[in-house]
């Protein structure tokens, strides 16, 4: 590329001083060769910097965000957000009532439960726990009697025992297990063996008492 | 401009990708626009600017804030079109380029005149060696100076300033022999 044309690109460019550029312009002018390849090129450079410049599509932002990777997110972060991120409840009626339908269903289920567990340990007592012994009686003309054993005492007041119609007469004692002596009170003061004890004992006065094991 | 586009960066960084459209709206039509005279069909050029503004969300942390974001864009926006069109068919060599171009302009009275105009120069412009259209795109099209075209392509700007000379002759000869007269 000859001086003269670096210039003309050179004016083209701007970076022409106004002296240098009106000496190169009068150059140009007295050339018709030079002038038409000067005024081509400046022609082209006028249709390049004029071309009609394209509008973007509408959707082209939207459509870069949707495209952009997911941010990347520590761990403590997301254990953070799980537990303390706020959430939002979507629901609608049927599963409104159909979770409270469930949650009744399992709260009746577990005092249920719980229930059958009393039973549970009542028949079958922890090592340690008292058994409840039903002991009875038959006195049908007895007014009033009571159970008196070493287990109270020999209260004749403390072990009331409550008459059935069929003239006998029980109570139930909680007992730990271990042998026990006992009674019974006729009437406040007739003592009399039960006579349906599994074994006796001489209680050191001439009479017999009672002998009860409680096993484990 | 500048302290303002530093802070949309940095929230982009920090996780916040909503920061990122507001870039994207500010500089989609000037790399829309570039992608377009680079590869010569909108539908490439809408492809290759969403990837490249993908791209440069990925790469918001490698940017480095001595240099301004639209330059840095324009970078990768370039190097995305090279890889296309290294990937694609090889370029019409240039003698035979005439052949494609409208053999005689229509009268400028016509009303598609200026439509033909366009496709016509934009043909032209496709017809260029890959550096030269480059020059020719970054220089004339979107109205940069030397020294942001020599950190956009990284090539000095003596050698660009040369290669735009003779990037503005090809162009001239092209349209000439396309039909396309002074003025």
């Amino acid at each position: 590329m000859d001086k003269e044309r670096q210039l003309i690109h050179e004016l083209l460019d701007g970076e022409l001083s106004p002296e240098e550029r009106r000496d190169l312009l009068d150059r140009v002018n007295s050339d018709p060769l030079l002038k038409q390849e000067f005024d081509d090129l400046r022609s082209v450079v006028n249709m390049v910097e004029t071309a009609e410049r394209l509008t973007v599509p509408p959707a082209f932002t939207s459509q870069v965000m949707r495209r952009l990777p997911a941010p990347k997110v520590s761990f403590w972060k997301r254990v953070s957000s799980f537990f303390f991120g706020q959430r939002v409840l979507r629901w609608n009626m049927v599963t409104a009532l159909a979770t409270v339908g469930l949650m009744i269903i399992i709260t009746a289920g577990l005092f249920q439960l719980r229930n059958k567990d009393t039973v549970i340990s009542y028949q079958r007592p922890a090592d340690g726990a008292a058994r409840t012994v039903a002991i009875s009686f038959y006195a049908p003309q007895a007014r009033k009697v009571s159970l008196a054993g070493d287990f109270n005492k020999w209260s004749t007041e403390k072990g009331l025992m409550k008459k059935e119609s069929s003239g006998i007469w029980t109570l139930e004692v909680p007992l730990q297990p271990g042998t026990y002596h006992y009674m019974f009170v006729v009437d406040g003061n007739v003592w009399v063996t039960d006579p349906n004890a599994e074994s006796y004992r001489d209680d050191g006065f001439g009479n017999k008492n009672s002998v009860l094991r409680v096993s484990l | 401009m500048q302290a303002e586009e530093y802070s949309l960066i940095e929230q982009c960084r920090n996780g916040n990708s909503e920061a990122y459209s507001v870039l994207v709206e500010r500089y989609q039509e000037m790399i829309y626009n570039v992608a377009y005279r680079m590869l010569g069909d909108r539908d490439t050029a809408y492809d290759i600017s969403q990837e490249s503004f993908i791209s440069a969300y990925d790469g918001l942390k490698r940017f480095r804030s001595d240099s301004k974001f639209s330059t840095w864009l324009y970078s990768i926006t370039v190097n995305k079109c090279r890889d296309y069109l290294r990937c694609r068919k090889p370029d019409v060599p240039l003698d035979e380029v005439t052949e494609i171009l409208p053999s005689k302009m229509p009268d400028p009275e016509d009303s598609l005149h200026q439509k033909q105009l366009g496709q016509t120069l934009q043909a032209a412009i496709g017809a260029l060696p890959e550096d030269y259209r480059e020059v020719i795109v970054l220089k004339h099209v979107e109205g940069l100076d030397y020294k942001e075209m020599e950190s956009i392509l990284g090539v000095s700007a003596n050698t660009l300033k040369v290669r735009t000379y003779r990037a503005r002759e090809m162009l001239r000869k092209v349209l000439l022999e396309a039909g396309v007269s002074n003025g």
